[in-house]
């Protein structure tokens, strides 16, 4: 579910959103792209979009936030640090410099690589995964892999922007896992 | 000439919330502690390179080198901006932190000793330490832009311009920021590289800071600088975890001061 239906935390939902930006024909023609930096350039928007994660998270005994590059790095870290878990970056290839697992997903032509350290998540931990955006699910799925194979419990995903039209809600549900989101769009987008 | 920083706390404090107008929800404290400061380190497994495992080699960056518990800064005299002097840094924060920070050796080719800091995020304490520093030295100074380098700049620079009150701008490679950008052009060991800064993002006359894990050669870092300078912001400084001084990275920033925790 997301966090606009409930409970009073609408100002500072509607604050967010209103901080979101659409640039058009991005990366390629006819795509909407929904670009987050302008709500980072929102100290407050900023602050309640992390206070917003924290809130939920903060109870639920997570010991691993990770994040996608790398504008889940722009999240998950300041999650992780307020709920005390540690921050595990999730990379495309060959950025991480010891011993990664990797797993490959689909994109919409080709496929692409997502890495992990390994000995970064222990079995049995639990871990969120973060990233900015959720459309097809793809990144996320890929992301959900690493973290069982190194058998730790994925409790959920929490992303800023849904794209609902792409999908990706019923794409973690296939994978058993839920996920939550602030904002939902009614625009296309991508995730690149 | 560098000169040895100190900084003196009595006790930790909170660092300075972003105070929202008046109709807000107030909102959590973005460093709570949620463990006390004597939890030990967590058990970092050792990790080789390759990916069937050969050799195992491990180490800490203390361990390999005669790490010093100081900060270094090239800050200049105290009628500057930043005045020395403000505060101290415990002795045993900064020891945590660089024992926490990995070195991979022939990463990304032979002959490098590459500063893994991922194990250092691995430690809520020694992440939460190391965003401390930067909080408690930056915090009163009118910062207004925290300048991140793709891709572990991100890691380090929003908590920081969350905790200070400021924006958070992403410096990124090419063709990743949607939108209008100035890109810089900087030259690497073999080649040259850009970067991209979103136009706008800055105001003429903003105090910003610029955040990296590590500065090595200083490239990436004075490309950095010359985006903010283009649109007329003022940067007081830059600010990384690691310094590596043999590349000199420090005397190539223009005049521009460099704060690290671990050199």
């Amino acid at each position: 579910m997301s966090a606009g239906e409930n409970d009073g935390f609408s100002d500072r939902i509607n604050g967010i959103k209103s901080t979101l930006r659409v640039v058009p024909d991005f990366p390629k023609p006819g795509i909407l792209f929904l670009d987050i930096t302008t709500l980072l350039l929102d100290p407050k928007a900023f602050r309640d979009t992390i206070d917003l994660f924290v809130e939920r998270y903060k109870q639920k005994n997570i010991s691993v936030v990770a994040g996608i590059e790398a504008r889940g790095f722009m999240f998950g870290p300041a999650i992780a640090l307020a709920i005390g878990a540690k921050f595990v970056p999730l990379r495309k290839p060959k950025k991480l410099p010891g011993e990664v697992i990797s797993e490959k997903y689909i994109l919409e032509y080709g496929t692409d690589c997502l890495e992990m350290h390994v000995g970064a998540v222990q079995p049995g931990e639990r871990a969120l995964v973060v990233d900015d955006l959720v459309a097809t699910g793809g990144t996320l799925c890929a992301a959900m892999n690493l973290l069982e194979r190194a058998g730790a419990v994925v409790v959920e995903c929490a992303c800023v922007i849904e794209v609902p039209d792409l999908k990706g809600r019923e794409r973690l549900k296939m994978h058993g896992k839920p996920l939550y989101v602030l904002v939902e769009s009614m625009f296309d987008a991508t995730t690149s | 000439m560098m000169n040895t920083l100190k900084i003196s706390f009595a006790v930790l404090k909170p660092p300075t919330r972003y105070l929202p107008s008046s109709n807000s929800v107030i909102s959590q404290k973005l460093h709570s502690p949620s463990s006390s400061p004597s939890v030990k380190p967590p058990t970092i497994s050792p990790l080789g390179r390759g990916k069937s495992g050969g050799s195992r080699v491990y180490s800490t960056f203390a361990a390999r080198t005669n790490f010093k518990v100081n900060c270094y800064s090239n800050m200049a005299e105290p009628n500057s901006d930043l005045k020395q002097g403000d505060v101290t840094v415990k002795d045993d924060r900064i020891a945590r932190i660089s024992s926490s920070i990995r070195v991979i050796p022939d990463f990304p080719k032979p002959g490098i000793m590459f500063q893994d800091i991922t194990t250092m995020l691995l430690d809520p304490v020694a992440f939460k330490d190391t965003i401390d520093l930067f909080v408690e030295r930056y915090k009163e100074k009118n910062i207004s832009v925290v300048a991140g380098v793709e891709a572990r700049g991100f890691i380090f620079g929003p908590p920081i311009a969350l905790a200070i009150g400021a924006k958070f701008v992403p410096m990124r490679k090419p063709n990743k920021l949607p939108g209008a950008v100035i890109s810089e052009e900087y030259s690497l060991e073999y080649g040259t590289d850009i970067m991209e800064m979103h136009v706008g993002a800055v105001q003429a006359g903003e105090r910003t800071l610029v955040i990296d894990d590590l500065i090595a050669t200083g490239g990436t870092l004075v490309a950095a600088i010359n985006l903010l300078e283009r649109v007329g912001a003022n940067v007081v400084e830059c600010a990384c975890v690691i310094e590596l001084p043999d590349l000199k990275g420090r005397d190539k920033l223009g005049g521009k001061p460099l704060f690290v925790l671990v050199n």
